[in-house]
């Protein structure tokens, strides 16, 4: 039986990828209530989410 | 609210991966217990992340990131009183019985316990509730996409109840459980940023404070009276209504939730699925609770950030929808409306799931054809998921036309609920309780809940019969009719036990505290592993809270 870890952790490290490229490349995409580059910041967080579940799914098998 | 590309590549991610599980466990699913009941096979972080998942539909979410602006902190007792005690409850004295009898749904352990008609008045009334709620919260978010993204209403139900349909009626239970895991992934990673965002703008917990009535930012300071606070109530209806009554009522005796702990791999685990799940429940205030009360903060402060009217307020209820449109540029806004959609099909698939089981196992197979090859129930508990999901469909389609039954509906399944933990207590704790006691204390306290609504008024509802009373809101009449249901059921369920035969002592093992053996301790289970020292951590987490916050 595969283990639920790998399919999450594959889901968020795309996901946080898609983010963090969205934020390098079209920077001028800002929501008007904050200055930061959120797309950046929340896909480096979704990509270490993704990549400690993918090492935990690693680790097991 | 406009979307780009890369939201959409975001939203179709998702619905890849929920269908690609679905697809992969349906191999795991040979018998009807493995459709229905996972095999209890289910490791315990996902038992309990599922647990709460199941209960985090969109109507949760929307609606107490709405109270959280609308009443502030104070929105948390539904969490901190509401929910924990009540978890710790389950977890700790009743899943010995649920998880030792065999039970395979909570009607089930009706009948086992008590007889044949308080199992079915059980079973009948929890299906078509479940069967009315996905289909009211399928209403609400079509009503909401439509109005936020101009989605058509017919569109994203179709689509989104669709897609619950294929997973679960290829992996049963455990398709739907893991997916839950992954949408409560999905719905936490997708919330807190919101959450740090509006807070930090709004001037982090210190400037809202400063900001706002100190009301909002207290939860208990101001209980003491109806009057001094937004929500009308006051600690006593609060603490028996809300944290005893209705709290218990829903964790300790919902088979949508305690299907998830039925499902796990060992006794200890059952128990603990609760217990584990505590942890994470007790800290979802702060990502959807805190940016409601965030949002009023921000409307003081002239940013260009407000709700829209209506009537002499606001719409509470776009409370998170409009933050996401001031927080998130596009692509964090693509995973923020997943995951409103991921807490949408989550809630939806728990009601679907529970449905089925008790639908097969406790009207089919115990009214329609018994003893019937078990291949014949795996195929009704499939046929079960579509007939299900066609219902909910139409009972959305149903409350957009006709929202006065909805209402009335609503209100009747809240009658029978209110005193449903009297019976379930009496049934666990005290071996003298008796099947035709149980039945009538549950109609009775049916009956009590009604005539409380009849005689009594709050806000322009209720008082059918005559205006005895006028609560100062509806949620302090809501406790009340709860507290007077659980207490008729009780007393009817204790009279009338006395006075019919009780069951033999033999028959009970399992089923009765005093009488059922409980299980020694597993095996190479460690001391935090003990649900005991687990409910003490948690309890005692959930007090600093309560201070942290009071």
């Amino acid at each position: 039986m595969w283990d639920l870890r790998l399919p999450s952790g594959l889901f968020f490290t795309i996901l946080g990828l898609v983010l963090c490229a969205t934020g390098l490349w079209l920077p001028g995409h800002r929501a008007p209530l904050t200055e930061a580059n959120v797309n950046l910041y929340a896909g480096a967080g979704m990509l270490v989410f993704g990549g400690v579940m993918l090492w935990l799914a690693r680790r097991r098998s | 609210m406009t979307l780009a590309p890369v939201d959409y590549f975001i939203i179709a991610l998702y619905f890849a991966f929920v269908l690609g599980i679905g697809w992969l466990i349906r191999k795991r699913v040979a018998t009807s217990e493995d459709f229905l009941t996972s095999g209890r096979s289910v490791p315990l972080w996902i038992t309990s992340l599922a647990f709460i998942a199941a209960n985090m539909g969109a109507q949760e979410m929307i609606g107490m990131c709405a109270s959280g602006a609308k009443y502030g902190i104070m929105t948390a007792h539904f969490y901190w009183i509401g929910a924990i005690p009540a978890m710790i409850f389950v977890g700790v004295f009743m899943m010995p019985f649920y998880y030792g009898s065999r039970a395979r749904s909570v009607p089930e352990y009706l009948r086992l316990r008590f007889d044949e008609k308080t199992r079915t008045f059980n079973a009948v009334t929890f299906a078509a509730m479940t069967i009315f709620s996905s289909g009211i919260s399928m209403y609400a978010l079509g009503l909401l996409f439509q109005l936020v993204l101009g989605w058509s209403f017919t569109a994203s139900v179709l689509l989104s109840a669709g897609i619950v349909l294929v997973y679960t009626y290829l992996g049963g239970l455990t398709s739907a459980m893991y997916n839950e895991v992954l949408q409560f992934f999905l719905i936490t990673l997708g919330f807190t940023p919101l959450a740090i965002l509006a807070v930090q703008r709004a001037g982090g917990w210190e400037g809202m404070a400063s900001r706002l009535p100190a009301v909002m930012t207290h939860s208990w300071r101001y209980m003491d009276s109806p009057a001094s606070n937004p929500m009308g109530v006051e600690a006593f209806g609060l603490v028996m209504g809300l944290g005893f009554v209705l709290s218990f009522g829903y964790w300790c005796t919902d088979f949508l939730v305690v299907q998830r702990a039925l499902a796990a791999r060992s006794m200890n685990a059952a128990r603990n699925t609760p217990l584990a799940a505590a942890f994470p429940k007790m800290l979802i205030p702060f990502i959807v609770i805190v940016p409601g009360i965030a949002a009023m903060a921000l409307m003081q402060m002239n940013l260009g950030y407000s709700l829209p009217p209506k009537g002499a307020g606001y719409n509470y209820d776009l409370t998170l929808t409009t933050l996401m449109a001031a927080f998130y540029p596009s692509g964090l806004l693509g995973v923020g409306l997943t995951a409103l959609m991921a807490s949408f099909m989550s809630g939806m698939a728990g009601n679907v799931t529970a449905l089925n089981t008790v639908w097969t196992y406790d009207i089919y197979q115990g009214h329609i054809r018994k003893g019937a090859p078990d291949r014949h129930y795996l195929l009704v508990g499939r046929l079960t998921t579509i007939a299900g999901t066609g219902l909910s469909i139409a009972t959305a389609y149903l409350a957009q036309l006709y929202n006065n039954i909805m209402d009335l509906l609503q209100l009747v399944f809240g009658f029978v609920n209110a005193p449903l933990f009297a019976t379930f207590l009496l049934g666990m704790f005290w071996k003298r309780a008796t099947g035709h006691g149980a039945f009538a204390g549950l109609l009775a306290g049916t009956g009590a809940a009604a005539l409380t609504h009849g005689l009594t008024q709050a806000e322009g509802k209720g008082g059918w019969i005559a205006g005895l009373h006028e609560f100062p809101s509806t949620m302090a009449q809501n406790f009340w009719i709860a507290i007077f249901a659980w207490t008729a059921c009780f007393l009817v369920t204790v009279g009338v036990s006395l006075l019919t035969r009780p069951r033999p002592e033999a028959e009970l093992t399992n089923l009765v505290y005093g009488i059922t053996r409980l299980p020694p301790p597993e095996p190479g289970v460690r001391w935090f592993e003990r649900p005991a020292a687990l409910a003490v951590v948690v309890g005692a987490a959930c007090l600093l809270l309560n201070l942290w916050f009071g």
